[in-house]
């Protein structure tokens, strides 16, 4: 009794009141916004599912509030264990919803465990970091860390579930950043990624607007070559030429990079182009679509462009002052497409109008900047560690969230968390929170 | 302070990485911020613009188009009522499900999915079937819901009464198809709407048309109604009221039907004023049947070309009928006598050719007079070449040949008067003095419609004066009744000739049916002036030609008959202008003498 009693003090004497406002403000327009966007079809069936896991999310917060973190610490390997084993056992007894097996059907509510198992993930890498801090820089730490992450990867892909894949590695490399890791390593990782997603993107773009290519000589040869493993052979020399000129060049000049290096860019071009064909075809074409038609909804704006449209005129529409809850036309007569997840922010945009909207993106910022200063104040390395990766997780969630239904950003179908509908998400939100609160208390001590 | 002491280059190390993602995140908000400040405020308004017109959506109910009535005030054209059914394109659907077109085609009975494919689209609107009965109206509104996006419209259809002779005149109505909405100026039109395609119809159309009216609704991104705003009732056309006679364009169009080769153009004009009481081109197309695509394509293919107007499209060479101006000319210019004889051979030779006379035999002992009744050429050949190309030519002019009348129906052919320096540059010939010889007679390059001649026989009967032919009296307003427009006689120039030659002229063409070739037109009670002819016609049998006016005394109807490869003048269109003026002037039981029938065959021109 008089532990609890305590934790209670804690939490009063420690909290910090930013980060609780803007926490009940998020959960606040969120619940609005999903009512507003659900109730004149289904009633009060989505709020209600919302404010259950809202209530659940609570219980483990609390629970998780009174637990010392510094404890995962020692749980890592078997936290890391367990969410590979849920990982595992969803695709042989999940249930199937839109084409994905994600899901564990209970009684009362289906569960998603890709949302909860970044979490684990998050206190494993960090437990595995804290561990090999001294050879962060090593390169075989930063490969195993990597493999952590491989590992749900594949799992997840498995099911397969795109999208919810897309935060781990930027997730992984900011720890990784953080606890020093060589920025060559890291710019390595990226590079590679982002040629290996880029060119089959690029392709399927310039595929969709077939006037630009055929007035340009040099993209028709590359878009029509037969195969797509010919072209990207093809980008890549070109890339690989382009390289040797410079290096020639910087010699001429007098600036010598060591052919190490070099030898080094070429590799990862190389298996970048290679593993691009890959992505290529693990990618459907209306996903490759989706996520590269923002640069030009209009191109496609009977299909893949047409939830960006949606979005940039509902949001648009609402203009300065809003059209009030409940009466905005392009949310209730449902011209916008996955109001209550993906694009709940237009909602709020339409409705609520640019004050509520710009609230919504400041007590966002307020509420991230807040976890990050929880990674700053910590007592210890880990504790700062699972901070930063958690507020990694909300800043990556909501930037690219909020730049898709703005259009500025691909069509990821990334929640905006603690304000989208969704069970499983606003649980492990809420735990998340309940882990960064359970940092920040114990910062002293 | 945090982390451990002995750790505090490390937390240091961590703070400066802490930092630049502290920046980045700052960064990428500010961005979203700039972002969310763009799209509402600065293009807010272009958003909510776009936002509204994507669910707020009208359906189009058409106008009526106004009346059509005769002089008489005898209906001609009125409208019915055709139910057809629409798709309303919504959200990501721009062609009705597969469920709803076989839904649709149980209802119906029939196979629709054809005009989808064949898309008789009014832009993104999709005409799915038309000529509803009333149970399958209600049988599709009663299953609305399976059947989303589909409309049910009332659409106006034109009928027409007498619709094969008043076709040329009213002219049919279809629908404006999308690749025609860029050259067309007027702004109120958009695809889909009933527009005149020719005569009376297109000439009139922004009196005829009315305002498109329809229900303002809004619809959800399933395309179902959500709620109406306002319902805007279309506003009926105006009613015409047109010159022409019902009953005698039946007689005229009956007439030419009957005639040698059926084809051919009526067109009479009411002297005093320029009224045009009959306008008929044989053979004619049905207005209510050429709404239908294998109609109008069987009409199309037809070798006798029954959309062809030929009163005012056709160009024929005049004949007999241009020694008119022949004489004209001769009696103004020359002041030549008429009584002046001369002898016809039946043949007339200039250099090495010889040009026959309408009777083989010759006309003997002839005078001007008697020339002009029996249209003998070899008279006219002489007159011809001692007045010369230039002068017949100008008095051509004067009489306005070669030149449009005005009338008010659109693609009016101009004809044409060959002159030499036209033959010079075009058929790089000089002019020869046979030219001018059978220019005399009316053959040759000269081109005129039967509307001209028509509105010749006019100023003849006027002595000079003529009007500018017209079809439309006036225009009503449909709700209101009140007149919005009236026509005012438009006088050409008066043409000023001798008073004695207008005397010769006349008493010439009293003599053609007085005992000339067109005796068939001679009445108990109404004396009649008249001259036929015949048009040679490199391609065909002669057309036949007859103008007249009547009563000669005090002139009242003028009118202007040919008949399309039809013989002899005398003979075949002689007997349409009578019945024609038989019916205007209600001359009832006045058999044609049966000797004149005999003798109107031994008649040539």
């Amino acid at each position: 009794m008089s532990k609890i009693k305590s934790i209670f003090v804690r939490i009063i004497d420690n909290i910090d009141l930013t980060f609780v406002i803007s926490l009940a403000y998020l959960l606040f327009i969120g619940f609005i916004a999903i009512y507003s966007a659900s109730s004149n079809i289904s009633g009060n069936k989505y709020i209600t599912t919302q404010f259950v896991a809202l209530f659940i999310g609570l219980i483990g917060m609390f629970l998780l509030v009174n637990f010392n973190y510094q404890y995962y610490k020692y749980i890592g390997k078997f936290i890391y264990l367990f969410s590979c084993i849920l990982l595992v056992l969803v695709l042989f007894f999940g249930t199937e919803h839109k084409g994905t097996k994600g899901w564990f059907d209970l009684p009362f509510f289906s569960f998603q465990p890709v949302e909860i198992t970044k979490l684990m993930l998050i206190l494993s890498i960090a437990t595995f970091i804290d561990k090999h801090w001294k050879e962060v820089t090593k390169i075989s730490v930063f490969i195993k860390t990597l493999c952590f992450t491989i590992i749900h990867f594949l799992l997840i892909m498995l099911q397969p579930d795109f999208s919810s894949t897309l935060s781990y590695f930027p997730i992984t490399l900011v720890m990784l950043y953080v606890a020093g890791a060589k920025l060559t390593h890291i710019f390595s990782v990226i590079l590679y990624g982002s040629i290996s997603v880029v060119i089959p993107l690029l392709i399927t773009f310039f595929k969709l607007q077939p006037n630009i290519v055929q007035s340009s000589s040099i993209l028709s040869f590359f878009v029509n070559v037969p195969s797509s493993l010919q072209s990207i052979a093809f980008i890549s020399c070109s890339i690989i030429l382009i390289i040797v000129l410079i290096k020639w060049f910087l010699c001429k000049i007098k600036i010598n990079i060591s052919w190490r290096y070099t030898i080094i860019f070429f590799c990862i071009i190389i298996a970048g182009a290679l593993s691009s064909v890959v992505v290529n075809k693990t990618l459907k074409e209306y996903q490759r679509k989706r996520l590269i038609v923002f640069l030009n909804p209009v191109i496609d704006s009977r299909g893949a462009g047409y939830n960006i449209i949606q979005s940039k005129i509902t949001i648009g529409s609402g203009k300065f002052s809003g059209k009030k809850f409940f009466k905005g036309q392009q949310t209730q007569l449902g011209f916008l497409p996955e109001q209550r997840t993906d694009f709940i922010f237009s909602v709020i945009g339409e409705e609520g109008g640019y004050f509520i909207a710009q609230l919504t993106l400041l007590f966002y910022f307020l509420f991230i900047w807040r976890a990050l200063v929880v990674a700053k104040q910590a007592k210890d390395r880990f504790g700062s560690l699972v901070a930063i990766g958690i507020a990694t997780m909300f800043a990556f969630y909501s930037v690219i969230n909020l730049g898709m239904v703005m259009g500025l950003m691909p069509v990821t179908g990334l929640p905006l968390l603690l304000v989208s509908y969704g069970g499983s998400s606003m649980m492990s939100s809420i735990f998340a929170v309940g882990i960064l609160v359970s940092i920040h208390i114990r910062r002293f001590y | 302070m945090s982390w451990n002491n002995s750790d505090k280059y490390e937390y240091e190390c961590f703070l400066e990485k802490y930092k630049n993602i502290m920046l980045i995140f700052v960064f990428f908000f500010i961005v979203l911020s700039v972002r969310l400040f763009y799209l509402q405020i600065i293009k807010g308004s272009y958003y909510r613009n776009i936002s509204d017109i994507q669910r707020l959506n009208r359906t189009y109910e058409k106008a009526f188009r106004g009346f059509i009535y005769d002089t008489n005030e005898q209906i001609i054209v009125n409208n019915s009522t055709n139910y057809v059914a629409l798709f309303y394109p919504f959200e990501q659907q721009y062609e009705p499900t597969k469920e709803s077109i076989k839904k649709l085609n149980d209802i119906l009975k029939r196979d629709i999915s054809h005009s989808i494919e064949k898309s008789w689209r009014y832009g993104r609107v999709v005409k799915l079937a038309e000529n509803l009965t009333i149970e399958e109206v209600f049988k599709i509104q009663e299953n609305r819901l399976f059947l989303p996006g589909i409309h049910i419209v009332r659409d106006p259809k034109r009928i027409c009464y007498n619709s094969i002779e008043n076709a040329h005149i009213i002219g049919y109505v279809n629908e404006l198809k999308f690749e025609e909405i860029e050259n067309i100026e007027d702004t109120d039109l958009k695809v889909g709407d009933i527009i005149g395609r020719c005569g009376i119809e297109q000439y009139y159309d922004k009196y005829l048309r009315g305002k498109t009216g329809g229900f303002y609704f809004e619809v959800n991104a399933r395309g179902r109604h959500n709620k109406t705003f306002t319902y805007e009732q279309p506003v009926m056309g105006n009613h015409l009221y047109l010159t022409v006679d019902s009953k005698l364009q039946t007689v005229a169009y009956e007439a030419l039907k009957n005639s040698s080769s059926g084809k051919g153009a009526a067109v009479a004009i009411d002297v005093r004023t320029g009224a045009i009481k009959c306008f008929v081109s044989c053979p004619s197309y049905d207005l209510n049947k050429i709404s239908s695509p294998k109609n109008y394509r069987t009409y199309l293919k037809d070798k006798n070309l029954p959309f062809f107007n030929r009163c005012i499209q056709a160009l024929y060479p005049p004949g007999s009928i241009f020694k008119i101006i022949t004489f004209i000319a001769a009696l103004e210019y020359l002041n030549y006598n008429p009584y002046i004889i001369q002898y016809c051979t039946g043949y007339f030779e200039l250099g090495d050719r010889v040009y026959s006379c309408s009777l083989r035999t010759g006309h003997k002992k002839i005078n001007l007079i008697s020339a002009m009744a029996y249209s003998c050429n070899t008279y006219f050949y002489t007159l011809g070449l001692e007045l010369g190309v230039r002068v017949i030519v100008e008095y051509a002019k004067m009489f306005r040949l070669g030149e449009k009348t005005g009338i008010d129906i659109a693609s009016e052919k101009k004809g044409f008067i060959p002159t030499p320096e036209w033959k010079k540059s075009k058929m790089k010939m000089a002019w020869l003095k046979g030219d001018t010889a059978i220019l005399a007679i009316g053959q040759g390059a000269l081109w005129v419609t039967p509307l001209q001649m028509a509105n010749l026989m006019v100023t003849i009967a006027n002595r000079g004066r003529s009007y500018k032919p017209y079809l439309v009296e006036k225009i009503v307003d449909s709700n209101t009744k009140e007149i919005i427009f009236q026509h005012q006689s438009i006088e050409n120039a008066r043409i000023e000739l001798d008073e004695y030659t207008w005397q010769q002229l006349h008493k010439s063409l009293e003599a053609a049916v007085d005992y000339g070739s067109a005796k068939r037109t001679k009445f108990k009670n109404i004396k009649v002036a008249a001259k036929t002819g015949t048009a040679e016609n490199p391609h065909g049998k002669d057309h036949a030609w007859v103008v007249a006016y009547a009563p000669s005394d005090n002139p009242k109807l003028a009118l202007a008959v040919i008949v399309e490869n039809g013989g002899f003048g005398g003979k075949v269109s002689v007997p349409v202008a009578r019945k024609i003026f038989k019916q205007y002037f209600n001359i009832v039981d006045e058999p044609e003498d049966i000797e004149l029938i005999q003798e109107g065959k031994n008649v040539k021109n």
